[in-house]
């Protein structure tokens, strides 16, 4: 007895050890499971505080580059609306034209203004620190969208901050589809570069050729259809050989992310209840 | 020898230094320093091991908890710590009973520069590993383990000679 008491005594930094060593495994595994673990990330009061400052800062670095995009975009969305102007004129009885697809598409949804203070482009799964919380009407299941395409969808909320699974996450599966074809599939991240992601399961009969644009397909109620996700930058086959696998360049940068919008479905909550209440009936 | 206060301060000026500026420096995802390890090198070699891994599992946590990557680092930071006595006694030739300062003045160039290589092999490898939790693309991992090691390894070098000038 005393011997052991002895070996305790003597190897009792082990026991710290392993006791430290199962805390860190436990908060990891608890973290990529469990939607209440708000303390431990970055959604948590104090560190959230902390990196809304710093992104107080940072935001200005990136400004000429952002400013410069801007000025590019500006134009494009100038010339695109003189040609569509033009084209109005010339059939003024077709009022179907993309724009106004995209007004009735985005007339369902509402945008919330957010700021990207903390975010990571060199893990496995990466995930973003927004600036608005519940108190400013942000759930789980939002969409999240920049200026040039998709970021990703909100995970946790806390009071004043959200978590958002970006797109550069092995959790992330956003529904998509081709523009021109409107075959659609799966887009999904599997580490490494932070510009390529692949879109899944995409039929062996369907039609597309590279360079082709990928817009979200709107078959869930996070994302309207036809925001703009990457282009078709090379096309293999799946491992199973059924469908194909195509790799697409993301139009979003993650790398420099700043200014983005939180989409709020305004009848996500009523789909949803309807959706419950047809299962409980079952 | 620090005071607890002077440690504090490190504690805090390291974990912030690593949350706001070196987590986002990195060369298309490769190359990340870990430099808040630094405070784990440094501690007086004659410190409890309990003591130590306490200190290095909060810092570990700090960081994690502030770049969403719960455990990670606590994981990788409590293991280095755990370990840091044998390295350290594998390295210097003298006896080890006495209480120092692990640096370039107290170790010697060679035996300073060999224990910052292997803690940092030991910290940068555990920390990958457990990041992508996949062999799924080994010469991506030895990759990103390198350039992460090689990262680390220059800002301690730098930080010793700032501080031995200062």
């Amino acid at each position: 007895m005393r011997n052991l008491l002895d070996f305790f005594l003597k190897y009792n930094y082990w026991f710290l050890f392993v006791l430290l060593e199962v805390i860190s495994f436990v908060l990891l595994f608890r973290f990529n499971g469990y939607q209440g673990s708000v303390f431990f990330t970055s959604a948590n009061l104090v560190a959230g505080a902390m990196h809304d400052a710093a992104g107080n800062v940072t935001g200005y670095f990136h400004l000429k580059t952002i400013n410069d995009e801007l000025v590019q975009r500006n134009v494009e969305l100038e010339l695109q609306l003189e040609s569509l102007r033009k084209t109005l004129v010339e059939a003024t009885e077709d009022s179907t034209g993309i724009e106004q697809m995209k007004q009735d598409a985005l007339a369902d949804y509402d945008l919330l203004k957010a700021e990207v203070i903390n975010n990571s482009v060199k893990h496995a799964d990466n995930y973003i620190t927004l600036n608005k919380g519940k108190a400013d009407g942000v759930r789980s299941e939002m969409g999240v969208v920049t200026g040039s395409g998709v970021v990703g969808i909100v995970y946790l909320t806390s009071a004043h901050y959200s978590i958002v699974i970006p797109v550069l996450n092995s959790k992330s599966n956003i529904s998509c589809k081709i523009r021109r074809s409107d075959y659609f599939g799966v887009l999904q991240w599997d580490g490494g570069s932070s510009q390529y992601a692949y879109v899944r399961d995409m039929p062996r009969h369907s039609q597309f050729s590279l360079g082709d644009t990928i817009v979200t397909s709107g078959h869930s109620a996070v994302f309207p259809s036809g925001i703009p996700v990457g282009t078709v930058d090379d096309i293999a086959d799946s491992h199973d050989g059924l469908s194909y696998l195509l790799r697409v360049k993301l139009f979003t940068d993650f790398a420099r992310l700043n200014d983005v919008r939180i989409i709020a479905h305004k009848g996500q909550e009523e789909q949803l209840e309807l959706e419950k209440q047809v299962k409980t009936t079952k | 020898m620090l005071t607890i206060i002077q440690r504090i301060e490190w504690f805090i000026g390291l974990a912030l230094l690593q949350v706001l500026v070196l987590n986002r420096v990195h060369i298309d995802g490769y190359a990340t320093p870990f430099f808040f390890i630094y405070f784990i090198l440094k501690y007086n070699s004659g410190a409890s091991r309990n003591v130590l891994m306490t200190w290095a599992f909060l810092l570990g946590l700090t960081v994690d908890v502030c770049s969403n990557t719960a455990g990670m680092n606590a994981a990788a930071a409590t293991l280095l710590a755990f370990l840091r006595e044998p390295i350290l006694r594998g390295v210097t030739l003298r006896d080890s009973a006495d209480d120092f300062e692990p640096s370039v003045r107290t170790m010697g160039f060679s035996s300073f520069f060999r224990y910052i290589l292997l803690c940092c092999c030991l910290f940068c490898t555990v920390q990958v590993l457990i990041d992508t939790f996949s062999f799924f693309r080994i010469s991506i991992l030895l990759l990103k383990i390198l350039t992460d090691i090689s990262s680390t390894l220059i800002c301690i070098l730098c930080a010793e000679a700032i501080r031995r000038k200062a």
